[in-house]
């Protein structure tokens, strides 16, 4: 099962950096930002 | 021109991000370091839990056991410190035993991280110190101070509700503390493997008494306390007129029948040795904490709790002075020792013997550090 | 804290989630912990299981509108229940609760079966706001209902009580204020309708041309997150998260079809902001712990005289919930159960997690509020939030008279 977690956190990672690079106004960008920094750090399992 | 513009700035954004992580990475992977410790000249042998149970080796629950056996044949005891990484003075007991004693009779087993993911993070939003550290005639030496749970890193995702081996229905949380993952499951979570890994453990050293060492919040009722499986009810009951008399206060109770999956309750039931789990009471363990500090792990001072105490919402007695970690550690071990004198009132060929043992009074007195060993 | 996170909220209109993380950032440094980046970053870990609860349901949400199974219910519904007002109640109401029930999540509910009776309730002469409300409320009643309400399970954890023995306690709490609240709400407004009127109102239903597997991620969703609480030993518990991303790629091959990433991207854009609030109230709280600012809080809570403690708990448990009825149950509920350890804990704290459970309409966080506006297409989720407040002081009242006659229905449970 951590394998299918690792996956879909993977995918909304890279969902995450997309969504980071269409969002135009600024303070919506910072809000995808500090999102990602969590889903960063469980995709590579550090936290 | 708009365009690059915004992709610019999301690319810094992004950068941002990535640089947070990684300076936060650097702490939170900090933790993964072990603390080290230093055993005195009585240790016999010093083994893996894996080689009890393999299922365990190159895993995080993998732990270090310390063996102390003596020349004559007695009683075989376990001592568990760590279970849950954020009780303290259950994993301090468990090093200064292991940094002093000798057995000249029976057998003593010591795993001073019986949760070992367990220390390598802390629980959100707890605000807790990755460390806290005691001065020692050697320097100062520092201690990881962990979580309650497996870290999510190393058995994820929980499920929505948990059911342990035992039966008992929990929160998905729950699935990640030790303590409520008795007698384990070989096929199971990493936390339900390190459970069978302690189970394998007392079947093969053929134990015959298990000691959980703990700590509770002040305002939680099961504090304080000598917590029995009905197998160890005499042996607890005459330990607790002893330590009465040595002037500790401890309260009596017995494993809830009810309440499956604890140590207490699994270890008696499932390898019908006698159980016995000890509470001491953590200021920095409850809910109402004050400043979140090493100061309050060692020192165990909070305002907060000093009003509680006066508004009679505690379970222990707590003043200015506040509960310090030595005397939490002192508690412990003065329990440790008049169990195990009843146990050779009750049971002579079970007989265990110790030497060198902190004693408690000194422990009150001149503080942990002193008991420590010099690195080698 | 609180007063930076007004400025930049109110003033300089940040989003909320931004300002809860600057004013965290503050409040640390103004503690003296420096910029505590580790606790910064720790904290909003509290929430990544619910954030990935939100994101997937989220999708799931998408998908079911995206593949026009949302209009086939709709569909299906309306033809059953034009001309019967109160059973279209009752069971629009058991329908919100259901997902909610079974998961103990007031998001699953809202933004599942929520979004399913949504618009059959607003075809049927009910205003946007108020079916935002009673999904709300539907969402949150299905959080408490048994067999599964994790606030229970959170109080119990921290006072060693077993998960047993709840459900006709809960149950006693439940029903009544289902049924009153949805009547409520919605019994003056509610039409019956002339057959011809409710044909041209009829959204077009899928069921003709894609048959039974237009149900298919539906039942799949509904089967896995049922068994995994009434079989827990057969079905593997996969979480929740799982479920709906498994229930949404089935959609992709059971209806209309649509492009499944740019349905994520979408979903992702619509949980941005209730995400990025939760990762600031998680700094937020943890910042709080740290400088011991939690700790003052619950001891002036405990420190009220015991007469008022009825009154402590009536306002502390719903405001807590700004940052999560979870949190609620966990930090206040277990001081307050011990607090009344005189009593009957599985009574307390079936009526302590009624209170806690309307935490989730309290802003900033306020998790049903927001996804029923979401649901309900309304922009500005205060205004759902005003008609919730009736509904939420019946279920206050519940509580604490439960709290208080507990004694009393002791002797019958």
């Amino acid at each position: 099962m951590q394998i299918v977690y690792h996956l879909i956190v993977f995918y909304l990672t890279c969902h995450l950096i997309w969504c980071l690079f269409r969002e135009k106004k600024f303070w919506n960008q910072v809000s995808v930002a500090l999102v990602l920094i969590m889903f960063l750090l469980r995709l590579f399992l550090i936290k | 021109m708009r365009n690059l513009k915004g992709n610019f700035v999301s690319a810094l954004l992004l950068l941002f991000a990535i640089a947070i992580c990684f300076l936060s990475a650097l702490k939170f992977l900090s933790m993964q370091k072990k603390e080290a410790i230093f055993p005195s000249r009585g240790l016999t042998s010093r083994k893996m839990l894996s080689s009890y149970f393999p299922e365990l080796k190159k895993t995080w629950g993998d732990t270090d056991v310390y063996l102390y056996e003596g020349q004559e044949k007695g009683g075989n005891l376990l001592i568990l410190g760590g279970a849950h990484a954020n009780e303290p003075a259950g994993f301090m007991s468990a090093v200064l035993l292991i940094e002093n004693i000798q057995v000249s009779t029976g057998k003593i087993i010591i795993v001073p991280r019986a949760n070992n993911s367990g220390f390598t993070h802390s629980q959100p939003q707890e605000g807790n110190p990755q460390r806290y550290s005691l001065e020692s005639p050697w320097g100062r030496r520092h201690f990881r101070h962990g979580s309650r749970l497996t870290n999510p890193v190393h058995q994820w995702p929980d499920p929505s509700i948990y059911i342990n081996p035992a039966g008992q229905k929990l929160s998905g949380a729950d699935s990640r503390n030790l303590n409520r993952c008795y007698p384990g499951k070989k096929t199971g979570s990493l936390t339900e493997k390190i459970a069978s890994g302690i189970m394998e453990l007392i079947k093969k050293e053929k134990i015959d008494l298990a000691l959980d060492l703990h700590e509770a919040a002040p305002e939680y009722p099961v504090i304080n306390a000598i917590v029995f499986h009905e197998n160890s009810a005499d042996l607890a009951a005459l330990a607790l007129m002893e330590l009465q008399i040595e002037g500790f206060e401890f309260r009596l109770e017995a494993s809830p029948l009810n309440l499956r999956g604890l140590s207490h309750r699994e270890w008696g039931d499932h390898a019908q040795i006698m159980a016995i789990l000890l509470e001491s009471a953590n200021a920095s363990h409850g809910r109402l904490k004050g400043k979140t500090s090493p100061a309050l792990i060692v020192e165990g001072k909070d305002k907060n709790y000093t009003k509680a105490a006066k508004l009679g919402r505690l379970f222990v007695p707590y003043d200015e002075d506040g509960i310090p970690l030595k005397l939490r550690v002192a508690r412990h071990l003065a329990a440790v020792k008049s169990i195990l004198s009843n146990l050779e009132e009750l049971y002579p060929e079970k007989r265990i013997e110790i030497k060198n043992m902190p004693s408690s009074s000194e422990l009150k007195k001149v503080g942990i550090g002193p008991f420590l060993n010099p690195p080698n | 804290m609180v007063a930076i996170f007004v400025l930049l909220a109110m003033l300089l209109k940040l989003p909320i989630g931004i300002s809860l993380a600057f004013s965290a950032l503050a409040g640390s440094l103004l503690g003296g912990e420096g910029i505590g980046l580790r606790h910064l970053v720790e904290g909003s870990f509290g929430y990544f299981d619910t954030i990935l609860i939100i994101v997937t349901a989220m999708i799931f949400m998408n998908v079911l509108q995206a593949s026009g199974i949302l209009d086939t219910i709709t569909s299906i519904l309306l033809r059953t229940f034009y001309k019967r007002k109160l059973a279209l109640l009752l069971s629009v109401m058991a329908l919100i609760m259901f997902p909610g029930m079974i998961t103990g999540s007031s998001t699953a509910a809202v933004l599942t079966t929520g979004a399913l009776v949504a618009p059959v309730l607003m075809k049927m002469g009910l205003s946007k706001v108020k079916t935002g409300a009673l999904i709300a409320m539907g969402g949150i009643l299905g959080m408490i209902a048994p067999p599964v309400n994790i606030l229970v399970m959170i109080m119990g954890g921290g006072v060693d009580m077993p998960y047993a023995g709840l459900t006709l306690p809960l149950l006693i709490i439940v029903i009544p204020l289902a049924i009153v609240i949805s009547l409520w709400l919605g019994y003056r407004d509610i039409k019956i309708i002339e057959y011809e009127k409710m044909k041209a109102i009829l959204p077009p239903s899928y069921s003709k041309k894609y048959g039974f597997r237009l149900y298919l991620p539906l039942i799949v969703v509904l089967v896995l997150m049922l068994g995994q609480s009434v079989l827990p030993r057969i079905m593997p518990d996969i979480g929740i998260p799982a479920i709906l991303l498994l229930g949404s790629l089935i959609g992709l091959g059971c209806g209309r079809p649509f492009n499944f990433f740019r349905t994520t991207q979408k979903a992702i854009q619509q949980s941005i902001p209730i995400s990025c609030i939760l990762v600031g109230v998680g700094m937020f709280i943890q910042i709080m712990t740290l400088t011991g600012a939690r700790g003052w809080i619950l001891i002036s809570f405990l420190s009220l005289p015991s007469g008022l403690l009825y009154l402590g708990i009536a306002t502390s448990m719903p405001l807590f919930g700004a940052v999560s009825a979870f949190g609620s149950a966990s930090i206040l509920g277990v001081p307050f159960i011990l607090a009344l350890i005189d009593k009957n804990a599985i009574i307390t704290s079936s009526a302590l997690s009624a209170v806690a459970g309307l935490g989730d309409l309290m802003p900033p966080t306020a998790m049903a509020g927001i996804f029923a506006a979401q649901v309900v297409g309304e922009a500005n989720y205060f205004k759902v939030l005003r008609h919730c407040l009736m509904p939420a002081l019946f279920q206050l009242i519940m509580g604490v008279a439960v709290l208080h006659f507990a004694p009393f229905l002791d002797k019958f449970i």
